[in-house]
């Protein structure tokens, strides 16, 4: 079992000073609930098994263990270490209050020990820490001062303060700066004598138990509730993983990874429930089969088969099959495959989802100086190991890169994945830089430039010890997304009947732009703004999407009245798949029938003139004289037919195709004409179209008579036409 | 296994995820489909000097490896091959002469890997000859069958690419109708759509893209992209890079705004170059026919047994006893910060991006002019000067709609061009993904002397001897390419699959050759006689066995008020399943189920009665 449990005792300070605050400030007392809120919160959610006690002090009566003779009065046990449960944070929204007396923080401190003793005793408990949250405004007994200390260094508990204000003054140069609060509260108004001796006490407490880092456990409240990062010096250890690194097959140094940096994702996820009765059990969810047939007919699991696709086929292959001859290797292993340049091995090609810390094995010194050998060498040469990594012989093996770390007071290998050549996706994109459309100007460049002047995060520390001070450090913010679950879960679960709260003020403010960029930038960002006009596009996507819809929900009802079924699935089929792409505008010359009747429908311009581009690509068409041509031809001459007749507009037709009928001889198309002859088409007659002029007979013969009236047979209107005049008829 | 779980739910997760995206956009966008157009004169039968293969038989290695790749990377996209200037025809209605349709324009499979293999190699030349011959060209017919097949199709297709394989520059002599209407086809095709491209192959005398193809191919992308230029190809590999980069379309993953400030939007696309290729999932056949079958999943209510709409379900988690019940939409509203895009929070200078700060692949950005006008310029500017004095953007970036915010880098990457014109690296950000304190884990590292010189630069002679240069598409994935052998072996009844090479297997026999006695120079300065990495592993573990067993056994009686105490305080979750059991047993409980939970409630009523 990785990590042991907890024993953690809330102390908190409800007494009168905590709720006393500046105008427009939160006090004390609010700011100490949330961070306990918080925490509980956290532990909660995160479903540990820690336990956890809540003791409050400067509460009007007194229920403690040691309450005798009028000592550790005011003290109150409000919770016995337990698991934390929704039952508590219920009881910290709505039993905790301002009460109205005071107590000595050290006696609370006293009340906790003796909890924690008593309550731990028999128990297995790593790790045995009390919180104390108090404005630290009451005076204090010292005189057991280091006894106290004493006994805590025996138990092994740990501590850490909670104040109003933080414990040092440099303390918000030395880190993270909180970037938020130009007049920070609670430091502005000095502190009370009796804060201030409690302060040298709360020091002296955390430098005895830890000498080196004791005041990093000190912590202000408004720090605490932003940050929240203390909370994860108690989270569980990642497990380990050890292994053998081997360079070939006589240099084996036996080594521990641990998962380092990974996603991590909320443990549990959304079970669905009846709306009525909120019960899991009510609702079911069941998969069936079924044929892709027209009656969808079900069959059973069992009488389904795994299956895959190669590429157009499928091939049936059995579960048994595939782990027979599945890849198949030996199992755990870290081996390296040779060593590389670092620069190599590009950033942007890290893959997988986590990030690897390989250490020495426990407690194996001569693992140790041979892995310390390998990362200083890979350090001094600029190199990386490139390896073949297994977590074990049932996952897939990886390619990856294992990187030298030096750090302070340890050295590993920082191992991540790498891509397989069958996950690269080799883009070409045009160049920027020498498309002169998009070359910057010197102004321009210059207006860039200083932007990022006053956008810069990291600044040189004012000493000379080339510190830095970074304004926004990504990996010290919480996951917001965390924190507003969690806040919607507590407030659902503390009030089921209220809708969901805003979000908290303090998560917002922490996502934004630190506060002294936004001003120092706003210049440049003006200056930007002059320099590159920025121009929104229209969407032209959004008008082809609104033309669909609105197409179809003019057009269908209409189309349905109109035609026959058959007449109708064919309409449907470029409907959808043709309007959608929209580009058409004219008739053009790949598929100039499609086209026209597509513009027909989409009746965006004159039935007329899209009759003349049909017959403009039609010559076209027959300039060229050959088969393929003419039966291009041909199928225009059916869509302009087919489409006029539909439309009821029977003259424009009927004049191309006589006019059509008395040029053949001219352009030498009598092959063409025999083809229109075979195909049956001809005029439109009265019986077809009303306002028709010709006659059922006339179109009849219009098509049959053509070779014995050759000569005889006077243009009606006009000349032979050439081409032109044909045109232009329309 | 549990413990594999654990460590790979994440990747799971991700995939779901990664799965999302890319149906998403095809059902948006269509397929994509690639026609290669193949001269089969006799000019491209002439071997090369040295043995070299004929342009043919490049060509058909080339449409092959791109046929399988689709197999394993894209199999919905469409694919043709037709031969122009055979003596044979062949094509839908048989209107065109001397135009072969080898594939009309579908899904590739197996089948056509095999046929294409077939047309490789002298073989291969033989049977061309045998099938389709050398004949008359015209490429004006070629183009318009090509036109054909597009039309022909009754899927939506997003993107149409046509290649052109030859190496005549004047296909028709000096027939100018021919050539006429060839460039009229070329144009109509390129009306529709169709991105003509021309791989031109080596030629004696050189081959001249001005004489007749500079109007039959598709205008360059970008004015820079100097195609006409091109020198024609003469290897193989060059080939198949060339073609590599014209045939994978990209998609963006996401199109939305850069903020820089208030009211300053840069429009930018972003672009996945690199995501885990997986296994292809399984799929459900019918035994009887082996056809797919679907599934459909639907929700009812166990009582009534009718079908339950949205509205009348909800959302609920269980916490700390507690049962809390959402909306469905709350559920989406809670992740929801703000809609999607980037915002500018500021600059740091690349040292501040740390290598252990990684937590998904990274992400390509780069400017999309078609939506907000001015952004390339923009884009180009900020690139340029972040390169220039080496810094990074930090943004906060949310990815689609209803997903929680993430901080990102923007790393700059220069253009920069191969040989032969090729481009090794395109223009734009890295958008590399930064972990929240949430994601770093707390680690205890162990404290060790370290090496001294002596032994560090022993090591650095054993890192010298074993330096390569790492490519990133070097190694193939034998996880996935013994799949695809399996199943290419099944689909076309080979007797076995063909073996793979395991590129990610140490060449142990080789790196033991390189560092020759360097091996046991460097044991014997770290490890002391006596010392094996190996057996005390294994022994370690031996004992850690037995212990752990001993160590178990006792653990499993637990005093009767312990118990008690446990499921008063709700903490009977921190005992294990057989220590569960047992007191179960003891209690006299039955239960029906093993699972952790069963047992607790089982053991809770059973206590509080």
């Amino acid at each position: 079992m990785a990590g042991g449990k907890a024993a953690l005792v809330l102390c908190m300070d409800v007494g009168f000073s905590m709720s006393n605050s500046a105008p427009g400030e939160e006090s004390p007392f609010e700011l100490a609930k949330k961070v306990i809120q918080k925490f509980v919160q956290r532990q909660v959610f995160a479903e540990t098994k820690d336990e956890l006690a809540l003791v409050l002090f400067g509460t009007d009566s007194t229920k403690n263990s040691l309450d005798r003779d009028g000592q550790y009065q005011n003290i109150t046990v409000h919770r016995h270490l337990m698991v934390p449960d929704f039952q508590l944070l219920e009881e910290i929204e709505n039993e905790i209050h301002p009460e109205s007396q005071q107590a000595d923080w050290l006696d609370a401190l006293v009340v906790c020990m003796d909890l924690l003793k008593t309550g731990t005793q028999g128990k297995k408990c790593d790790r045995v820490n009390i919180s104390l949250l108090t404005d630290l405004n009451t005076p204090a007994n010292s005189e057991q001062l280091d006894v106290i200390i004493e006994n805590l260094k025996k138990a092994n508990i740990t501590l850490q303060f909670f104040l109003p204000f933080p414990a040092e003054d440099d303390e918000e140069d030395g880190g993270d700066a909180d970037r938020r609060s130009p007049g920070r509260p609670g430091t502005g108004k000095g502190l009370s004598r009796e804060q201030q001796s409690g302060l040298d006490m709360v020091k002296h407490v955390m430098l005895t138990l830890n000498e080196e880092d004791g005041l990093d456990e000190i912590y202000s409240f408004r720090k605490a509730v932003e940050q929240l990062c203390m909370f994860k010096c108690i989270e569980k250890r990642p497990t380990a993983w050890p292994c053998l690194l081997t360079i070939g097959s006589c240099l084996p140094i036996r080594i521990v990874g641990y998962k380092a940096v990974t996603e991590e994702r909320l443990k549990k996820s959304w079970t669905t429930v009846d709306a009525q009765t909120n019960q899991k059990d009510d609702v079911k969810r069941e998969t069936v089969y079924c044929l892709d047939d027209d009656n969808e007919t079900e069959v059973q699991k069992d009488d389904t088969i795994q299956g895959f696709r190669y590429g157009s086929d499928i091939v049936p292959f059995s579960k048994v099959d595939q782990e027979q001859m599945k890849y198949k290797h030996d199992g755990k292993c870290f081996a390296v495959l040779g060593f590389t340049k670092q620069n190599l091995v590009r950033r942007h090609h890290f893959m997988g989802t986590q990030v690897m810390k390989v250490f020495p094995a426990k407690e194996d010194e001569h693992a140790g100086i041979a892995l310390s050998a390998l990362v200083r060498a890979l350090d001094g040469l600029n190199m990386a190991a490139i390896v073949r990594y297994a977590y074990n012989s049932i996952s897939s093996p990886q390619v990856g890169a294992a990187f030298p770390c030096i750090k302070k007071d340890y050295e590993c290998l920082i191992y991540v994945q790498l891509p397989f050549m069958e996950d690269l996706r080799q883009f070409t994109f045009p160049s920027l830089e020498n498309n002169k459309k998009f070359t910057p100007s010197d102004k321009q460049l210059s207006a860039v430039d200083s932007l990022i002047d006053s956008m810069m995060l990291v600044e040189e520390e004012g000493d000379d010890n080339g510190d830095q001070k970074d304004m926004f450090k990504v990996h010290h913010l919480p996951n917001p997304a965390f924190q507003r679950h969690f806040q919607c879960l507590h407030h659902r679960g503390v009030s089921p009947g209220a809708p969901l709260p805003p979000m908290e003020p303090w998560l917002k403010a922490a996502l934004e732009r630190p506060h002294v960029i936004t001003e120092r930038c706003r210049g440049p960002l003006e200056e930007v703004k002059r320099t590159f006009p920025l121009t929104e596009v229209e969407k032209k996507k959004k008008l082809k999407t609104s033309a669909q819809i609105f197409g179809k929900d003019s057009e269908e009802p209409d189309a349905k009245k109109a035609k026959g079924d058959e007449e109708e699935e064919e309409e449907d089929d470029y409907n959808f798949a043709d309007i959608a792409e929209g580009s058409v505008t004219s008739v053009g010359s790949v598929n100039p029938a499609k086209d026209f009747r597509l513009l027909i429908k989409k009746k965006s311009l004159p039935f007329g003139e899209v009759c003349q581009q049909l017959t403009g690509r039609i010559e076209q068409l027959l300039g060229n004289k050959n088969t393929p041509y003419y039966m291009k031809s041909i199928t225009c001459i059916q869509a302009f037919r087919e489409q006029s007749v539909k439309l009821g507009e029977a003259n424009l037709y009927n004049g191309y195709l006589q006019s059509l009928k008395r040029s053949i001889p001219n352009r030498g198309l009598e092959v063409f004409w025999e083809l229109l002859v075979q195909d049956a088409i001809t005029l439109i007659s009265k019986d077809e179209v009303e306002g028709s002029t010709v006659s059922k007979t006339d179109a009849d013969q219009f098509l049959v008579s053509e070779e014995k009236k050759e000569e005889a047979a006077a243009p009606p209107v006009e000349d032979t036409g050439d081409v032109d005049d044909l045109l232009d008829m329309m | 296994m549990a413990e594999w779980n654990t460590f790979y739910r994440n990747e799971e997760d991700e995939e779901d995820q990664e799965e999302g995206e890319q149906s998403g956009d095809y059902k948006a966008t269509g397929r994509d489909s690639l026609v290669f157009l193949v001269d089969a004169s006799k000019e491209m039968f002439i071997k090369g000097e040295d043995g070299q293969p004929s342009n043919f038989d490049m060509t058909m290695q080339v449409v092959r490896s791109v046929y399988a790749s689709k197999i394993i990377s894209s199999h919905r996209d469409l694919m043709a091959l037709v031969f122009y200037g055979t003596e044979q025809s062949k094509n839908p209605r048989n209107s065109f002469k001397h135009v072969y349709v080898y594939h009309d324009l579908d899904e590739p499979g197996a089948k056509r890997v095999q046929d294409v293999d077939a047309l490789r190699g002298d073989k291969g030349a033989q049977l061309a000859a045998e099938t389709m011959g050398s004949g008359e060209t015209s490429l004006g017919d070629a183009l318009w069958c090509c036109a054909n097949l597009y039309s022909d199709i009754k899927l939506r297709l997003s993107h149409k690419r046509l290649m052109i394989f030859t190496c005549r520059d004047e296909p028709h002599g000096s027939d100018g109708a021919k050539d006429r209407q060839a460039r009229t086809k070329a144009g109509d095709l390129k009306e529709t759509g169709v991105v003509v491209n021309l791989m031109h192959l080596m030629k004696p005398g050189g081959f001249d893209v001005a004489t007749f193809f500079r109007d039959v191919i598709s205008p360059p992308e970008d004015e820079s992209e100097l195609g006409l230029q091109l020198e024609p190809c003469d290897k193989l590999e060059d080939l198949k890079k060339r073609v590599r980069a014209k045939e994978q379309k990209k998609r963006a993953m996401a199109r939305m705004n850069l903020c820089l400030g208030e009211g300053l939007n840069v429009a930018v696309g972003i672009y996945a170059t690199a995501v885990t290729a997986r296994k292809p999932a399984p799929i459900r056949l019918y035994r009887e026919t082996n056809e797919p079958v679907r599934s459909k999943t639907r929700t009812f209510h166990t009582q009534t047994g009718s079908l339950l709409l949205p509205s009348e379900i909800k959302k609920s988690q269980v916490y700390g006893k507690k049962q809390i019940v959402m909306e469905r939409d709350e559920v989406d509203a809670i992740k929801k910060f703000e809609d999607p895009g980037m915002s500018l929070i500021g600059f740091k200078p690349m040292a501040k991006l740390k290598r252990h700060h990684h937590i998904r692949p990274a992400v390509f950005l780069y400017p999309e002019e078609d939506e907000v006008k001015g952004s390339a310029c923009l884009f180009s500017a900020l690139l340029t000067k972040c390169s220039e004095r080496n810094v990074f953007a930090l943004c906060r970036c949310v990815a689609r709609r209803n997903f929680p915010p993430r901080f990102v880098a923007l790393v700059p990457q220069k253009e920069e061009v191969g040989e032969g014109k090729v481009q090794i690296s395109p223009p734009g950000f890295h958008v590399i993904y930064l972990p929240y304190a949430d994601d770093m884990r707390t680690l205890d590292p162990p404290q060790f002397p370290t090496a001294s010189q002596r032994q560090v630069d022993k090591m650095k002679e054993i890192v010298s001897k074993l330096r390569f240069k790492y490519r990133s598409d070097a190694f193939e994935n034998p996880v996935i390419q013994q799949q695809y052998r399996n199943l290419e072996a099944l689909a076309l009844d080979m007797m076995a699959p063909e073996d793979i090479d395991d590129l990610i297997m140490p060449k142990v026999d080789q790196i033991d050759n390189r560092l020759g006695p360097l091996v046991q120079e460097f044991r014997d300065l770290v490890y002391p006689d006596g010392y094996n990495p190996e057996n005390k592993a294994a022994a370690k573990r031996k004992t850690a066995d037995t212990g752990g067993g001993a160590e178990k056994k006792p653990k499993v009686e637990v005093a009767e008020d312990e118990l008690r105490a446990h499921a008063q305080n709700g903490t009977l979750g921190k005992l294990t399943v057989p220590v569960l059991k047992d007191a179960c047993k003891r209690f006299g409980v039955r239960t029906t189920g093993t699972k952790k939970q069963e047992l607790i409630d089982a053991l809770i009523a059973q206590l509080g009665k």
